[in-house]
C-alpha cells in the first residue's frame, strides 16, 4: 500500500457504492475496482468493509442482490440499485455537495 | 420495508446458518479470485498475483469474519448459544434444576393464585358502565363515630332532590325472600328498587323493558339466570307473573347475567320513588348514586356535608350529629375483604422470598462448584459481562420454567381458593386467571431470577483467577466469606418462615378459641328452617303468625322432634333487626346516647328450644296476644346496660321496630353471641311474634331433635306444606350456620396454615441443602478428624449444633419481626393476643425441630465418612 492510497472517508462508502451501482449492476470486486479507477487510486476499498456495507445496504432496501454468472462464467453476487436506493443516492449526493462546498468555502476563506 | 428486510434477512441467516456462511464464503472467494485475476492481467505470475491481492486486501478469513459478524442476528446467536449452554448445564445438574424449579413453582404458583383473587376482586374495575362514578350512601354519626350503610327514606329523598353533584340516586331494600311462581315457590334475593336504579347503573335489559315509577308494586325485572331456570328462556320470562310478599308482580324485563347488584339478586321489584317509610330514624333503605361526570367524590362529599347540616338544623331531633357520606361502590363492596386479601398477599410474598433465598442458596452452591471454570474463563480473558451472562441466563431459565409450572399450579389453586372462600367474598364469579395475572407472573419470574442470581452473579464477577485456582474447597480450604453468606441466607429463611408460622399459629389458636366459645345457646341437634309465609297486609301477617303457631304444634308431634319454636333474629341467621330503645323506671337516661340492642321476635318456647336459660321472670306464653298488654323479654346485658342493679321485671321498654307501644319486661334470659362466635355477647330485646306480626311471617323455625337433625327434614317439609303450600322453605342446622358464620376466619386460618406448611417445607429444603453442602465440603476435614479418633457422636453433634445455632439466630430474628408485625393482625384475632406466648413457642419449636430434622440426614452422612476413602480421594 502506498501513502497516496487512502481508506474511504468515513461515512462516504455507502454513497460511493450507490453511485457506482447507479450505472449498472455489479459484483463486489467490480465495485471496488470501479471506485479505485474513478478516484484514480485515491480510494482503496477493503473487501471486509465493502462486503459488510453491501449487506447493510441490501437490508436497508437500497440494493437488491442476486447470484449470476460473470463474463468468465464465475458465479458471483450481483447488486442492483433499487428505487429507494436511487432516492437515497440523490439525498446523499445533495447532502455531500452542500457539505463539501461549505468546507471548500471555509478553506478558501482561511487561505 | 427496510425493517422488514432486517428482520427477514436476519431470521433467514439465523435459520439457515450454513447457507448464509456458504454465500458469504463464496462472495469473498469470488472477490479475491477477481482481484488475483486483475493482477495477473497486469502481467504478474499466479503466485505473485495472489501475494499482491493478499497484500492489498488482507486475508480472506478476516474478510469473511467481518462480513459474517454483521447483523443483529449475531447478538441473538451468541445469546442463544449462551442459553443453550445454560440449558445443557441445567440438564446436567438435574437435582439442582429440579429443586430450584419446584421451589420457584411453589412460590410463584401461590403468588399467582392469590394475585388472581386480588386482581379480580380488588383491582379490576367493576363490570358496570363508568363504575368509578358509582357511589354508595352511608350515614355517619359524628359523635359516636358509628357508620351505617344506608339512609332513612326521607334523608335519601332530600339528598336525591338537593345534591347537584349526583346525577341519579336510587333507594333500595330487600333481601332473601320467598317468591311464589305458578306451581312452586323459591327462596331468592329480591331487591325492591325505585325507577332510578336502572339510571344509576346505566342498565340495558336483554329482554323486555326497564321499570318506571308507574310500575311500583306491579312489575319486576329478573336476572338472566332466574329467567332461564324458571321459564326456559329470557323471552319466555317477560309477561310472566310472580308473587312477592303476597303481591302479584309481572316480569317486564330481564337483566343480563353479569349484572349482580346487590349481590345474588335475582328479582328486582319496582317500588315507588317516594319511600314508604317516612321516619328519619328508620334505616330501611340502602342507596346507590351516580356522580355527574363533572363531579368528583370530593365535591360530592362537600355538597352532602352541606345538605346534612341543613337537615340537622331542620330536624334537630332525628338528624342530630348525622352526616350522609358518599363512598365509591368499589370500596364499599370490597372494603371488608381488603385486609384479608392483603394479609394473604403478604403471606405469599413471604413464601416467594423464602423460595428466592432457597434458590439463591442453590445458585451459590452451583457457583462455588463452577468457580474453577469461571476462574479459567477469567484467566483466558472473558469480560465480567461474559462471565455473568451465563449465570443470570441460567437463573432466568430456572425462574421461567418455575413460573410456567407455577401458573399451572395456580389453576387448581384458584379453584380450591374459590371453593373455600366465604360466601361474603364479593365478585366471586369474576375470579379467573387472565392476562394481568400472566403478566404479573412473568414479571415475578424475571424479578425472582434477578433477585436470586444477583449474589451469585456478583460473586462470579469478582472471581479472582489466581486466588481461586489456588484454593481447593474439597480439601477444606475455603474462604470464610462464603460460609458466612450461606449461613446468613439460612437465618433469613428461618426468620421469614417463623413469621408465617407465628401467623398460622395465631389464627389457628383463634379458630380453637372460637370453636370452644359458649354461644349462649346449644348448637347441637338443632334443625333450622328458613320459612317465609307470603303476607302483604296486616291481616295477612296475623294469619301467617296464627298459621305458624299451628305449624309449631304439628311439628312438635313429628317423631324425633322434642321442641319447636319460631324466631326472627336467630343468631347467625339471615333475618334480624337492631336499633335504639328507650326505657322508663330506672337507670340514668342519656338523651345523646340512646341504648342500642338487637331486636328479636320469638314464639313461646324459643328459649327452651334453643337452650337459652331464663334467668328471671317468664317466657312468652299463649296468653300474650295482640289484644293483651305488650310484653318483652330482655337479655342479661340489656338488663345491666339499662337497669343496672335494679330489678328489671315490670319495667317499661319501647323500641322503634314496628310499633311505639310501651312493653313490660316480663323476663330476663342469658346473653347470646348474635352474629358469630367472634361477636361479644350483647344486649337483645325479645318480643312475642303475636304482638309484632309484621316480623312474624318471615322467620326461622328451630327444632330441637333427638335424632340427627337432617333426618326429620322430609317430615318437617311435608307438615309445613300441608298447612300452607306457599311457604318457601330452606333447611339447615344450627351447627352449619355457626360454622358458616366463621367462614372468613376459617378461610384465613386454613390458607395461612398451608402457606406456613409450604414455608416450612422450603425452609427444611434450605437447611438440608446448606448442611449437606457443608458436610460434602468438609468431607476431607472430617476424614482427618476421624483418622485421629474423633467420635461419631461428636461429629453428628457438630453438624446438628451448627444447624441449631443457625435456626436459633433465625428464630430470634423471626420473633422480633413477628412482634413488630403482630399489630397488623390484631383485628383478625379473637380471644388471642398478638403476642400470645403459646403460639410463639409452638412456632419456634416447630422451626427448631424442622431445622434439626433437615440437618439429620447430612449429619448421619458425616458420621459415615470413611477416613481412608476421604483422604485418598482428595
Amino acid at each position: 500500500m502506498t501513502d497516496a492510497n487512502t481508506d474511504v472517508i468515513q461515512g462516504t462508502l455507502d454513497m460511493l457504492i450507490l453511485k457506482t451501482l447507479s450505472l449498472e449492476p455489479m459484483h463486489g470486486f467490480g465495485i471496488a475496482r470501479r471506485v479505485e479507477q474513478i478516484s484514480r487510486g485515491v480510494f482503496k476499498v477493503n473487501p471486509g468493509s465493502l462486503l459488510t456495507a453491501l449487506q447493510r445496504l441490501e437490508r436497508a432496501g437500497w440494493l437488491d442482490a442476486e447470484w449470476r454468472r460473470t463474463e468468465n462464467s464465475r458465479r458471483a453476487k450481483f447488486y442492483t440499485l433499487t428505487r429507494t436506493g436511487r432516492k437515497q443516492l440523490e439525498e446523499e449526493t445533495a447532502d455531500w455537495t452542500r457539505r463539501a462546498s461549505a468546507i471548500a468555502r471555509l478553506l478558501k476563506a482561511e487561505g | 420495508m427496510s425493517l422488514w428486510r432486517q428482520l427477514t434477512y436476519g431470521l433467514r441467516s439465523l435459520m439457515n446458518r450454513a447457507k448464509h456462511d456458504r454465500d458469504v464464503a463464496e462472495e469473498v472467494e469470488q472477490y479475491f479470485e477477481e482481484a488475483e485475476a486483475a493482477w495477473r492481467s497486469r502481467g504478474l505470475s499466479a503466485k505473485d498475483a495472489r501475494r499482491a491481492a493478499r497484500l492489498e486486501a488482507g486475508t480472506m478469513a478476516v474478510a469473511k469474519e467481518r462480513v459474517n459478524s454483521y447483523g443483529w442476528e449475531n447478538t441473538a446467536r451468541s445469546f442463544l448459544s449462551d442459553l443453550r449452554f445454560a440449558g445443557r448445564q441445567l440438564l446436567k445438574h438435574k437435582v439442582f434444576t429440579a429443586t430450584a424449579t419446584l421451589t420457584l413453582a411453589l412460590g410463584i404458583g401461590a403468588n399467582a393464585a392469590i394475585f388472581t383473587v386480588i386482581q379480580s376482586v380488588l383491582l379490576s374495575p367493576l363490570p358496570y358502565k363508568n363504575a368509578d362514578k358509582l357511589a354508595v350512601l352511608q350515614t355517619h354519626w359524628t359523635n359516636s363515630g358509628h357508620t351505617k350503610v344506608g339512609v332513612t327514606g326521607p334523608d335519601g329523598v332530600d339528598v336525591r332532590d338537593q345534591a347537584k353533584s349526583l346525577e341519579a340516586v336510587s333507594l333500595y331494600s330487600g333481601g332473601n325472600l320467598g317468591v311464589q311462581l305458578r306451581d312452586h315457590s323459591v327462596y331468592t334475593v329480591v331487591t325492591f328498587v325505585d325507577a332510578n336504579f336502572a339510571r344509576v347503573f346505566s342498565l340495558q335489559p336483554i329482554a323486555g323493558r326497564l321499570l318506571t315509577d308507574g310500575d311500583a308494586h306491579h312489575a319486576a325485572l329478573v336476572s338472566e339466570e332466574f329467567a332461564r331456570d324458571h321459564f326456559g328462556s329470557t323471552q319466555a320470562a317477560v309477561g310472566q307473573m310472580l308473587q312477592v310478599e303476597n303481591e302479584p308482580v309481572e316480569i317486564v324485563g330481564v337483566l343480563p347475567g353479569n349484572f349482580d347488584f346487590p349481590a345474588q339478586t335475582r328479582v328486582w321489584e319496582a317500588f315507588p320513588l317516594r319511600p314508604e317509610s317516612e321516619e328519619r330514624t328508620a334505616f330501611n333503605y340502602k342507596a346507590v348514586a351516580r356522580l355527574r361526570s363533572s363531579a368528583t367524590f370530593q365535591t360530592a362529599e362537600t355538597e352532602l356535608l352541606g345538605i346534612s347540616r341543613r337537615l340537622e338544623t331542620a330536624y334537630p331531633g332525628a338528624n342530630r350529629n348525622k352526616q350522609i357520606l358518599a363512598r365509591p361502590v368499589h370500596e364499599a363492596l370490597t372494603g371488608d375483604t381488603r385486609p384479608t386479601l392483603l394479609f394473604l398477599w403478604a403471606a405469599v410474598a413471604l413464601i416467594l422470598l423464602i423460595a428466592c433465598v432457597n434458590v439463591t442458596h442453590l445458585q451459590l452452591v452451583r457457583a462455588m462448584e463452577r468457580q474453577r471454570e469461571l476462574a479459567i474463563r477469567r484467566a483466558l480473558g472473558s469480560s465480567s459481562r461474559q462471565v455473568i451472562q451465563p449465570v443470570i441466563l441460567e437463573s432466568l431459565l430456572v425462574s421461567l420454567v418455575g413460573g410456567a409450572a407455577g401458573v399451572l399450579l395456580a389453576f387448581p389453586a384458584v379453584r380450591v381458593l374459590v371453593a373455600m372462600a366465604p360466601k361474603e367474598l364479593p365478585r366471586m364469579n369474576e375470579i379467573h386467571l387472565n392476562g394481568w395475572v400472566l403478566g404479573f407472573t412473568l414479571a415475578l419470574s424475571v424479578l425472582t431470577a434477578l433477585a436470586s442470581s444477583i449474589l451469585p452473579a456478583l460473586k462470579a464477577a469478582r472471581v479472582d483467577p489466581a486466588e481461586t485456582l489456588k484454593q481447593d474447597a474439597s480439601r477444606g480450604m475455603t474462604r470464610q466469606g462464603a460460609t458466612t453468606l450461606r449461613d446468613g441466607l439460612v437465618i433469613a429463611e428461618v426468620a421469614a418462615t417463623l413469621v408465617l408460622a407465628v401467623g398460622a399459629a395465631l389464627l389457628l389458636h383463634t379458630m380453637m378459641a372460637l370453636a370452644e366459645r359458649d354461644m349462649g345457646y346449644q348448637t347441637r341437634q338443632l334443625l333450622v328452617v328458613d320459612a317465609d309465609a307470603p303476607a302483604h297486609s296486616e291481616q295477612d301477617a296475623h294469619r301467617a303468625v296464627r298459621q305458624f303457631h299451628d305449624i309449631f304444634l304439628q311439628l312438635a308431634a313429628v317423631p324425633g322432634v322434642t321442641q319447636v319454636a319460631g324466631i326472627m333474629g336467630l343468631p347467625t341467621g339471615a333475618y334480624g333487626s337492631n336499633g335504639y330503645y328507650t326505657v322508663t323506671g330506672a337507670g340514668p337516661v342519656d338523651v345523646n346516647h340512646s341504648p342500642y340492642a338487637d331486636f328479636s321476635v320469638a314464639s313461646p318456647g324459643y328459649f327452651r328450644a334453643m337452650g337459652i336459660p331464663v334467668k328471671r321472670g317468664r317466657d312468652f306464653s299463649a296468653q300474650d296476644t295482640d289484644q293483651s298488654p305488650f310484653v318483652a323479654v330482655i337479655s342479661e346485658s340489656l338488663a345491666k346496660q339499662s337497669f343496672g342493679n335494679t330489678d328489671p321485671l315490670g319495667k317499661q321498654v319501647q323500641c322503634g321496630l314496628d310499633s311505639d307501644k310501651w312493653m313490660t319486661v316480663v323476663g330476663v334470659v342469658g346473653d347470646v353471641r348474635q352474629d358469630s362466635p367472634a361477636a361479644n355477647p350483647g344486649p337483645t330485646l325479645y318480643m312475642p311474634m303475636t304482638q309484632h306480626p309484621y316480623y312474624g311471617n318471615q322467620i326461622h323455625i328451630v327444632l330441637r331433635t333427638e335424632v340427627q337433625p337432617l333426618t326429620v327434614m322430609n317430615a318437617v317439609r311435608e307438615t309445613i306444606a300441608r298447612v300452607n303450600p306457599f311457604i318457601a322453605m330452606r333447611f339447615t342446622t344450627m351447627d352449619a350456620m355457626v360454622n358458616t358464620s366463621i367462614a372468613t376466619e376459617r378461610f384465613r386460618a386454613a390458607l395461612i396454615s398451608s402457606f406456613a406448611g409450604v414455608g416450612l417445607l422450603l425452609a427444611m429444603l434450605g437447611v438440608y441443602g446448606t448442611m449437606a453442602y457443608t458436610v460434602a465440603q468438609r468431607t476431607f476435614e472430617i476424614g482427618v478428624r476421624m483418622a485421629f479418633g474423633a467420635e461419631r457422636g461428636a461429629i453428628l453433634g457438630g453438624v446438628l449444633a451448627h444447624a441449631a445455632k443457625l435456626a436459633c439466630y433465625g428464630i430470634a430474628l423471626g420473633l422480633g419481626l413477628s412482634l413488630m408485625l403482630a399489630r397488623l393482625v390484631t383485628s383478625m384475632l379473637v380471644g388471642v393476643r398478638p403476642t400470645d406466648p403459646i403460639s410463639l413457642c409452638v412456632a419456634s419449636l416447630l422451626l427448631l425441630l424442622t431445622a434439626l430434622a433437615a440437618a439429620l440426614a447430612p449429619g448421619w452422612r458425616a458420621t459415615h465418612v470413611d477416613p481412608m476413602v476421604a483422604l485418598r480421594s482428595a
